[in-house]
């Protein structure tokens, strides 16, 4: 026996209610990456925290739907028509409003993030350390990243041009982070501080980031870039205290004293274009 | 009816195998390996290997078959075999001429027992020479680079130089330690594949050339 009509609607609607907010429930429970190592990457997390809440009961309705539909108008014994449909000027407008909507709501959000992401000086309600610390308003901590066949180093211009292995960052610090190649395209992504750049010779792309919590982080590279590019990892990237940051780039200053470094630039050209030719 | 189905189908399982067969044969398309031996002197175990302008033509393991004579290479082999937790010691014969380093960086040596490296050379007299050194002078005069990334070794190999008397080599040894058993990538970071673009294709691309692993065991 079929229910009549009137009944389905709201049926559907209490099912597709009680389904939605277990189902917001259920996805705010989800640790959304990159995680909370910088600003930019916690506000990247929220973001994908709040499509998915906002996606949940379209994602519920549309399935609810279709499974309700298939088993309450499955055909019966006896083949009949249903009955015309002429379309329904207020479900149209219901549902190109609600979309428009919530698109141009997603749209703004967007776009205010990836904004407020790019601006290194904007560092309201952190405290900061009281001992002038590195990176704090209004003076960006400035790191190269250089890519090259197949390794990232990272060069601190703002203490001599020194050069290292691993990235480590102080935490609490605006870091404007200079992206560039010796050779051919890479990418530099550094996950949990929701970063990721593309590392171009002869171009200096900056990404900017503002450090929040102590730890450490993996650095890959983004861009198929050759045999080794699967090995072009680091999982020794590290957010570490002020004071730690000051002894540590201290100690790579006394080591690397007599290394040979070229002058700083902000980008690098491959040279020679061709070897041996 | 029956019979078109069995032809069929049997062609397929005959491309399918064809297909799978190539990829097999060019995924397991290894180096042989050379395994590291107990160090005649001192605790350890030693490698032995030599970098060479065209591995058709090396002093003393050429591969005349090799499909690419005029490559450079590590020679005999890229695939390393060594103990875990061990000190292993490298020596490399390196005939090559310098290139030069694109980034300086690696002009000095890192993650090698003592922080040095031995190196037998030839001055720009021509005169041989002989010392512990944790960098090399001029990165421009860099041929290759030992490098295992992941275990934290760098090691500058340095050129032979222009007045060194014919079928010279500097001769390079260092040592670091192996920790857990592990397969790890070992490169060469001077754009040495000359002719390609950049200097870093060909050799420098193909696995058995400027790159390999280091099978720890």
């Amino acid at each position: 026996m079929r229910s009549p009509n009137r009944t389905h609607a709201p049926r559907l609607l209490v099912a597709w209610a009680v389904l939605s907010v277990i189902g917001i429930v259920a996805v705010m429970q989800i640790q959304f990456p990159p995680g909370d190592q910088s600003r930019q990457a916690a506000d990247q997390s929220s973001l994908l925290s709040l499509m998915a809440v906002l996606s949940t009961p379209v994602f519920v309705g549309v399935v609810l739907f279709l499974i309700y539909a298939a088993l309450a108008f499955r055909r019966g014994k006896v083949l009949e028509d249903g009955p015309p449909s002429y379309g329904n000027i207020r479900v149209q407008v219901a549902w190109i409003a609600i979309t428009a909507v919530v698109v141009f709501f997603l749209a703004g959000i967007g776009i205010t993030q990836l904004a407020s992401a790019s601006s290194s000086t904007d560092f309201s309600g952190t405290q900061l350390g009281t001992s002038s610390p590195v990176g704090g308003a209004g003076q960006a901590l400035q790191v190269q990243v250089i890519g090259q066949q197949w390794y990232f180093t990272y060069r601190y211009p703002d203490f001599g041009g020194v050069e290292s292995l691993h990235l480590v960052l102080p935490v609490d610090a605006n870091v404007e982070i200079h992206v560039t190649s010796t050779d051919i395209l890479h990418s530099f992504w550094a996950y949990q501080l929701g970063v990721k750049a593309d590392a171009n010779p002869g171009v200096d792309n900056i990404a900017y980031v503002t450090t929040t919590h102590t730890g450490s982080f993996t650095v890959r590279c983004a861009e198929l870039c050759g045999i080794w590019h699967g090995n072009m990892s680091d999982t020794s990237g590290k957010v570490v205290s002020q004071s730690d940051f000051a002894t540590w780039v201290a100690q790579l200053q006394k080591d690397e004293k007599d290394t040979p470094v070229p002058p700083y630039a902000p980008a690098y050209f491959p040279s020679p274009r061709v070897k041996g030719s | 009816m029956g019979a078109r189905l069995v032809v069929v189908l049997l062609a397929t399982a005959a491309l399918a195998a064809l297909v799978a067969g190539f990829v097999i044969g060019f995924a397991l398309r290894f180096p042989e390996p050379l395994a590291a031996t107990p160090a005649q002197a001192g605790p350890g175990f030693s490698v032995q290997l030599e970098t060479v302008a065209a591995v058709g033509t090396a002093i003393e393991n050429p591969r005349p078959d090799d499909p690419h004579p005029t490559w450079v290479g590590y020679l005999p082999t890229t695939t390393l075999t060594v103990p875990a937790n061990s000190l292993i010691t490298i020596t490399i014969h390196q005939e090559d001429t310098p290139s030069g380093l694109r980034n300086p960086y690696w002009a000095t040596a890192r993650g090698i027992e003592g922080g040095t490296f031995h190196m037998t050379y030839f001055d720009d007299k021509g005169n041989p020479q002989e010392g512990d050194f944790s960098a090399i002078t001029d990165p421009a005069n860099a041929a290759h680079t030992f490098a295992i990334p992941d275990l934290g070794v760098f090691v500058p190999l340095e050129g032979v130089n222009a007045n060194a008397p014919p079928n010279s080599m500097n001769v390079i040894s260092f040592s670091f330690r192996t920790g857990a058993p592990g397969v790890f990538h070992w490169q060469c970071f001077v754009p040495c594949g000359s002719g390609t673009i950049y200097g870093n294709g060909g050799p420098m691309q193909t696995l058995g050339y400027m790159g390999g692993f280091l099978v720890v065991q």
